[in-house]
């Protein structure tokens, strides 16, 4: 009889316990970034999601969900009506926005960009915890690394190959040492060639001079056949003597997820080290 | 005469109608459409429902503000264009604009708003605004003289020295702070802060209530420096006080809700062709009329594309753009 | 004795570095009715706008009714002196409103709208100038002549004791010409207004005012009767051309004939 009352007690406790502890992770979420977004799917939380970008496109379900503006202007009138008790923000919310969110009295997360693959999986995990699916996500990540470093045993010895990567064509934008995309290029055998550059703005000059050996152009809101063609007009550049310039999905390049990360990982390691004609 | 106060009367009457309805329209329309005769329950009973939140917390504070913006940067626009007696003059063609957005991008740059808090971001814009006012003003006075014309040449001139200026700094800034640059350019009136709101709406009726002391001097300038002389107005103590007023009613406007065109040009102009030249009923029409229109296109750009919102510059640039065209054009058959 | 109204002593003025009138000396008795002559870039406007307080004396000074007029406030000033100018560049109002705002120095400190009293001054001083039937029209549809009797109208809304008139007649027809120095001759006589008139005309001076002032060069060349200044020598050395100068038969005043040098020349 005590044993009974002893294990009900647990039992109860532990029902009870988890319920509190359910109710008090976030039921209603809304993301302010297409990456964030996915990672919600990753987690498998997407039920907890009432509200996100309309760039948020992947996975396709997202699609269906309420839209509340584009990454950088947020409708803070729709995120009301739909009553979350998180939204999360990232680095390209704008300051006043969340001001305004919170003196509504709604709570905000802001997610800065990630910086490189580390802080990727860390706020990764950090979502797993808001979102109460802290195993998943740790499994996850530990996939991943375990990836990420298999890749990099791979091409620790092949012959480092320099990169240009293109994000931006009026001016030539590139991406510099403090963000995440240039982990892809390190990670994956290659030397970004702007990595110590003070801003991600570019000269074509620059790029002749340091003369890379691949350029890669990411379709962001630029025309990258446009683009590619331009740069074949200068014919003493190794990438385009070799035939080196690659096109590749913006999304892909620039939405940090650590699957997404080690997806797009892969694809860059065969465009530097395995898919070309010599 | 009674026939001239009658008349007045009757004008602003129209015109508090008509601001009336575009606050009625603009609380009720949005993501959740909140029908007028709700208005009174929710006042009283509603407190901590998500449509009282939506209407205290998001659509009223964007009115108030629409209200004193529109206001004040119509009655400036109508000041500048009767002092520099040019139609093409508005509050941003001095280069008070170009010096808002030095200063915020000055700040953005250096990162001030995260030692200083949020509110330093207006701060630094009015900063920048008032800086610009001075050099433009000092550098146009000459033998105790302040020379309109020059002014105006010189806050043009300045006001494209300004722009390369703050495109030089948005060139080498990092990614991140650029947008923060861009979209405060834009000019939006969600602004989060009270304090602010508050302060913009009492500026704003403060203003209107100065510029009366000087409407028997606009009436007279409008003749021409000399003519007004000799009708015994100090001209360049009114000179100089209506330009004073007029920088600071656009100084506040630009650094709390960036920028928005087209209500300081072409307000004062549709008021002049409906109500005439006379400064006693123009301020105050200019006043009321600048608040509905910004307040309407407030409002359109919120709803038209839902849920994405268009920055309201845009609106006030289309629809006040073409307000202008139709005037001139009408000015035109006339003739 | 007649009072003296106007008095200017030594007077040397100009803009910037420019002097345009050195040493002026010249008094106005109240009730005058004055002719300002003299060739272009003589400093005839510029006479104007210093006795109006606009140009400030580089040496001299300027009494209205004995008192310094860097003494009177600009206020109280426009309340005595009024100016017509030659034209106006304005907005569109009414030819009513136009002339109410000569009511502006007398408002009181936060007067807003005009008084009756305002009204019917303004409403004298349309009648004085036949121009109460445009009172109505805008002042950008109305014709020069009329325009002109307009401008004249604001500055009697003044209620001045003196009136400076700066070429009325520049761009007006004979008729309205005559028109206009009526109805100034009409109004020093009846209102007792002291008027000081610019013209370029050197007959309608002779025909309608009692004293002339000559300029030149920024001088006072000479200040008396019409039958004084109006003499050969004068006029021939300011204007640089031969004239002829005969009595007009109706009032023995000087009329002045131009006189082509060559036909003179034929003539001998």
């Amino acid at each position: 009889m005590k044993r009974c009352v002893i294990l009900t007690t647990i039992l109860l406790t532990t029902i009870f316990a988890s319920f509190v502890f359910s109710l008090s992770s976030p039921q209603r979420i809304i993301s302010l970034g297409p990456y964030i977004t996915e990672e919600i799917y990753l987690l498998d939380a997407q039920d907890k999601l009432v509200g996100c970008t309309v760039y948020c496109r992947r996975p396709p379900d997202a699609e269906k969900k309420e839209k509340v503006g584009t990454v950088i202007q947020i409708n803070t009138e729709k995120i009301l009506t739909l009553k979350p008790d998180l939204v999360i923000a990232t680095a390209l919310t704008q300051k006043k926005d969340i001001e305004k969110l919170k003196k509504i009295g709604i709570k905000v997360i802001e997610f800065p960009s990630p910086k490189n693959f580390n802080e990727i999986c860390n706020q990764f995990l950090e979502l797993g915890k808001i979102l109460d699916r802290y195993d998943l996500a740790e499994n996850i990540v530990q996939k991943a690394k375990a990836k990420v470093l298999e890749i990099k045993r791979k091409t620790k010895n092949l012959a480092k190959v320099k990169v240009f990567v293109e994000v931006g064509s009026n001016p030539l934008f590139t991406i510099t040492g403090d963000s995440f995309v240039n982990d892809f290029i390190e990670f994956s055998g290659g030397i970004n060639i702007a990595k110590d550059a003070k801003t991600g703005i570019y000269s074509r000059e620059a790029v002749l001079k340091e003369n890379p050996d691949v350029i890669i152009i990411a379709t962001m809101g630029i025309l990258a056949d446009k683009e590619k063609e331009i740069w074949k007009k200068y014919e003493n550049l190794n990438a385009v003597k070799n035939n080196r310039i690659y096109i590749i999905d913006a999304y892909k390049l620039c939405s940090p997820t650590p699957v997404s990360f080690v997806e797009t990982l892969e694809e860059l390691v065969n465009i530097l080290h395995f898919n070309y004609e010599r | 005469m009674k026939d001239k106060l009658v008349n007045w009367a009757i004008w602003i009457g129209i015109l508090v109608i008509f601001l009336l309805i575009i606050i009625i329209f603009s609380l009720s329309v949005g993501p959740t459409d909140i029908p007028f005769k709700k208005f009174i329950s929710l006042i009283f009973k509603g407190k901590g429902s998500v449509e009282y939140s939506v209407l205290f917390d998001i659509r009223i504070p964007r009115i108030l503000l629409g209200f004193a913006i529109g206001g004040a940067l119509s009655l400036a626009g109508v000041i500048l264009q009767g002092l520099f007696r040019n139609p093409l003059v508005e509050p941003y063609t001095l280069g008070i604009s170009g010096g808002a957005v030095l200063g915020v991008c000055l700040n953005i740059v250096f990162q001030l708003d995260k030692n200083l808090g949020i509110i330093s971001l207006p701060f630094s814009g009015f900063l920048g605004a008032i800086l610009i006012i001075l050099l433009v003003y000092s550098l146009s006075i000459k033998r105790g003289i302040l020379k309109i014309n020059e002014l105006l040449l010189i806050g043009v001139m300045l006001s494209f020295i300004l722009s390369s200026l703050n495109m030089l700094i948005m060139a080498v800034s990092h990614i991140q702070d650029l947008q923060g640059v861009i979209f405060w350019i834009m000019g939006s009136l969600a602004e989060p802060n009270w304090f602010l709101i508050k302060l913009m709406f009492f500026v704003s009726i403060l203003g209107l209530l100065f510029s009366y002391l000087f409407c028997h001097a606009l009436n007279a300038l409008s003749l021409g420096e000399e003519e007004a002389l000799h009708l015994g107005i100090n001209v360049e103590i009114t000179k100089r006080l209506l330009f004073i007023l007029a920088s600071l009613l656009t100084g506040f406007s630009v650094s709390i809700a960036g920028i928005i065109g087209f209500v300081g040009l072409a307000v004062p102009h549709f008021m002049r062709n409906l109500i005439g030249n006379d400064y006693r009923i123009l301020l105050i029409s200019s006043f009321l009329s600048g608040a509905g229109f910004l307040i309407l296109c407030d409002t359109l750009a919120r709803t038209i594309i839902l849920p994405l919102e268009l920055p309201v510059g845009v609106i006030t640039g289309i629809l006040g753009g073409s307000i202008f065209i139709y005037i001139i054009s009408k000015k035109q058959i006339k003739l | 004795m007649k009072e003296i109204i106007l008095k200017i002593k030594n007077l040397s003025c100009g803009y910037d570095s420019q002097i345009i009138l050195s040493d002026i000396n010249l008094t106005v008795e109240r009730g005058k009715l004055l002719g300002i002559i003299g060739p272009n870039g003589a400093g005839k406007t510029t006479l104007l706008r210093a006795i109006t307080g606009i140009i400030r004396p580089k040496q001299g000074n300027i009494f209205f009714e004995d008192k310094d007029i860097y003494q009177i406030g600009l206020k109280e000033l426009a309340k005595k002196i009024a100016v017509v100018p030659q034209s106006i560049i304005v907005n569109s109002i009414t030819v009513e409103e136009f002339v109410l705002l000569g009511r502006i120095p007398h408002y009181k400190r936060f007067q807003f709208l005009e008084t009756k009293k305002d009204q019917e001054i303004a409403k004298k001083a349309l009648e004085l100038t036949d121009t109460l039937k445009l009172k109505d029209r805008s002042i950008l549809e109305i014709s020069s002549g009329e325009r002109q009797l307009v401008l004249i109208a604001k500055a009697l809304a003044q209620e001045p004791k003196l009136l400076l008139l700066d070429e009325p007649t520049a761009h007006l027809d004979i008729g309205h010409q005559i028109k206009i120095m009526q109805l100034i001759k009409k109004l020093n006589e009846t209102e007792n207004l002291t008027v000081l008139v610019v013209l370029h005309d050197l007959n309608l001076a002779s025909q309608y005012c009692e004293e002339l002032v000559l300029l030149n060069e920024g001088k006072l060349i000479r200040q008396g009767s019409v039958n004084e200044v109006l003499n050969y020598r004068d006029i021939e050395m300011v204007y640089k051309t031969t004239v002829l100068i005969k009595e007009n038969p109706l009032n023995k005043r000087p009329f002045v004939i131009l006189f082509p040098p060559k036909e003179w020349d034929e003539q001998k």
